[in-house]
C-alpha cells in the first residue's frame, strides 16, 4: 500500500516535522508514503527520510511536487513487453497492475515506442497516471502508478465541447467510395477546424501499405495517396491497427510515413472519448 | 462485539498493551483535564452501509462545526449527509459535493474579505486539506457514547487543555507538533480531514462560520487526533497529574 498525504501550503521546515510524525506513526510501520506538498516545502525533507529509513523521490506534478518516501530496500516492479503483440501487452500490464495496490507503480520497458503508447492509452483510461516516460539502453520505458478511476457519482454530466472527429475505415481500397469518403471528411473536419484521427483496421490497414492508395484513382478527384499526404500534411493522425496489421503481413515498415501502428487500447480510448465525434468509413 | 477501543502502553504486568474502550477514555479525559463537554467522535461514511447501525439522521440541517458542537456539549449522536450540511466548503472538503465555483474559482473568499486578492484566496483554498474520494455522511457522537470506530477525535478546549494534550500526545515518542491552519473551513478541513490523510494530529483556531454559528468561545482552540493515540494519551496525562497536580 501506499498512503497519500496532502500538505500543501505548509513550509519548511514545518512540512518537514509533518512528515517525520506521519512516517513514525503509520498505521502499516514501513509503509511507502506520497507526499504532495508545495514547491519549497522539500527543504530539509531528504534528513526526516534518511532519519526514519526511507529514500526520497521528488517529481513535479502540474502545480505541486510530489515527495515519495520509499523504505530503503523497495524497489520498483518491472516488466518488459517487448515482443509481445497486440493486445499482448496491454493485458498483460493490466494484470500486472490489478496485483498492485493504489499508489504502486510499477515500469514497463519495450523496444517500441507506439506499444508503450498503446499501453498508457490503456492505464490512462483505467485511471491509473503516468509518472515518467524515457528510455534504459535499448528499451523504451514509460512509469506507471495505480489510481482510483475517478467516477462522477451522481453528479450532473459535463458538458464537452466535440471539437475532434474519429473516423473508423474498415474496408479499404477494395471499396473506392468508402476509402475516397474517409480522406475527404477528414479534409473538411481538418477545414472547420477540428482534429482528426483516422484509425485503420481489419481491410482498412490496407490503405496504408505503401504503394496501395497510389492506384486508387476516380476522374472526378485527386489519386487516393494525394489525399492521404494531403489530410496527413494539414494535421491528422493516422493510425493502423497492429492487430490487422499483423494478420496481414504488414509491418511499421510497410506503411505510409508518417502512419502509426497502434493497438486495441488506444484505438478503445479514442472510441471512449465524449469529445470524438465518431464517423465509420 | 467489543466496543471500540484505543490501547494503553503497559498496564497489566507482562503484557505491552492494555484495552481501552473509548467510553472509559472519553469518560476519563473529561475529568483529568477538567473539559466542559465531551471530545467528538467523528466518522466519515462512505457508503449507507458505513453508517453505523442505529444511529439517526440529523433532523435539523447545521453546518458541520454545529453538529460537533451539539455532540460535545449536547451529547447529540447521529448522521448527516450532503442534504443536512449547511456549509458547502465544508461539506467539500469532507467529500459530500463538489467545492462550490466560487469557493474553488477564489471569489467568494476573496469577496468575504480574507484575501486581498483572487489569487491568494485561490491558493489557499488549492491547499485545504480535502478529500478526494466521494462520501456519503459524517457521524458524530460524543467520545464516551461511541459506538463505531472514529476517523477522528475533534477535542474543543482552553489553550491550556490543549497544551496538556499536546503534551500527551508527545509524552511516548517525545519531538514536535506542526500544526497548519489558514483561518477558513477550520473544523472540517483542519480538525478533521488533515488528521484523517495524515495519521497525526492537528491544531486549528477556528473560521469565521465556526466562531460565529456554533458557540465555540474566545477562549477555546480545536484539535483533532487520531483515535489510536488516544489510549496512550490519557496514560500520559495520568502521569501528569502525579507530577504536575
Amino acid at each position: 500500500m501506499v498512503k497519500t498525504v496532502k500538505a500543501l501550503g505548509i513550509r519548511a521546515p514545518n512540512a518537514g516535522i509533518l512528515a517525520g510524525n506521519v512516517l513514525r506513526n503509520l498505521e502499516v510501520p514501513g509503509e511507502e508514503v506520497r507526499f504532495i506538498v508545495s514547491p519549497g516545502a522539500e527543504a530539509g525533507m531528504d534528513a526526516v527520510a534518511r532519519k526514519y529509513g526511507y529514500l526520497m523521490e521528488v517529481s513535479r506534478l502540474e502545480k505541486d511536487l510530489e515527495i515519495r518516501m520509499i523504505p530503503s530496500g523497495k524497489t520498483m516492479e518491472e516488466i518488459d513487453v517487448t515482443g509481445e503483440t497486440c493486445p499482448g501487452p496491454v493485458i498483460i500490464v493490466g494484470e500486472r497492475l490489478s496485483g498492485l495496490a493504489i499508489g504502486e507503480r510499477l515500469k514497463v520497458k519495450s523496444a517500441s515506442p507506439d506499444t508503450l503508447a498503446d499501453v498508457s492509452a490503456a492505464v490512462t483510461a483505467s485511471g491509473s497516471r503516468i509518472t515518467g516516460q524515457g528510455t534504459e539502453g535499448d528499451r523504451h520505458i514509460i512509469t506507471i502508478e495505480k489510481a482510483e478511476k475517478k467516477v462522477n457519482a451522481g453528479g450532473p454530466a459535463v458538458p464537452v465541447d466535440r471539437d475532434q472527429v474519429l473516423v473508423s475505415q474498415s474496408n479499404g481500397i477494395g471499396n473506392a467510395e468508402r476509402a475516397y469518403a474517409t480522406f475527404i471528411f477528414s479534409k473538411v473536419a481538418l477545414s472547420m477546424g477540428k482534429k482528426v484521427t483516422i484509425f485503420l483496421l481489419m481491410d482498412g490497414v490496407g490503405i496504408a501499405r505503401k504503394g496501395n492508395a497510389a492506384g486508387v484513382k476516380h476522374p472526378a478527384f485527386a489519386p487516393l495517396d494525394q489525399l492521404m499526404d494531403e489530410v496527413m500534411k494539414a494535421g491528422a493522425t493516422i493510425y493502423a491497427c497492429e492487430l490487422s496489421a499483423s494478420f496481414r503481413g504488414i509491418g511499421q515498415a510497410d506503411l505510409v510515413p508518417g502512419v502509426k501502428l497502434a493497438g486495441a487500447a488506444t484505438y478503445i480510448q479514442l472510441l471512449s472519448d465524449p469529445a470524438n465525434a465518431i464517423v465509420n468509413f | 462485539m467489543d466496543r471500540p477501543y484505543s490501547l494503553v502502553p503497559g498496564q497489566i504486568p507482562g503484557e505491552m498493551w492494555t484495552r481501552m474502550t473509548y467510553e472509559e477514555i472519553g469518560k476519563e479525559i473529561i475529568e483529568l483535564l477538567g473539559l466542559k463537554g465531551s471530545p467528538v467522535a467523528v466518522k466519515l461514511a462512505r457508503t449507507p452501509a458505513d453508517v453505523p447501525a442505529g444511529y439517526a439522521k440529523m433532523i435539523k440541517k447545521e453546518r458541520h462545526c454545529q453538529f460537533v458542537q451539539d455532540a460535545r456539549l449536547k451529547g447529540m449522536t447521529g448522521y448527516a449527509t450532503q442534504a443536512e450540511h449547511l456549509c458547502k466548503g465544508g461539506a467539500a472538503v469532507m467529500g459530500f459535493e463538489p467545492s462550490p465555483d466560487l469557493v474553488a474559482d477564489g471569489t467568494t473568499y476573496q469577496k468575504l474579505g480574507n484575501f486581498k486578492t483572487v489569487e491568494g484566496a485561490v491558493e489557499t483554498v488549492h491547499a485545504i486539506p480535502k478529500l478526494d474520494e466521494p462520501y456519503y455522511a459524517s457521524v458524530y457522537a460524543p467520545l464516551d457514547k461511541a459506538e463505531f470506530e472514529p476517523d477522528v477525535v475533534v477535542f474543543v478546549v482552553t489553550p491550556r487543555q490543549a497544551l496538556r494534550l499536546s503534551q500527551a500526545y508527545l509524552h511516548v515518542s517525545g519531538g514536535r507538533i506542526s500544526s497548519d491552519y489558514s483561518g477558513i473551513q477550520s473544523l472540517c478541513a483542519d480538525a478533521v480531514v488533515a488528521v484523517k490523510q495524515r495519521g497525526v494530529p492537528n491544531m486549528t483556531l477556528g473560521c469565521n462560520g465556526s466562531r460565529k454559528y456554533s458557540g465555540i468561545a474566545e477562549d477555546e482552540v480545536i484539535l483533532g487526533f487520531p483515535p489510536k493515540d488516544l489510549g496512550a494519551m490519557v496514560e500520559a496525562l495520568r502521569t501528569f497529574r502525579q507530577k504536575w497536580g
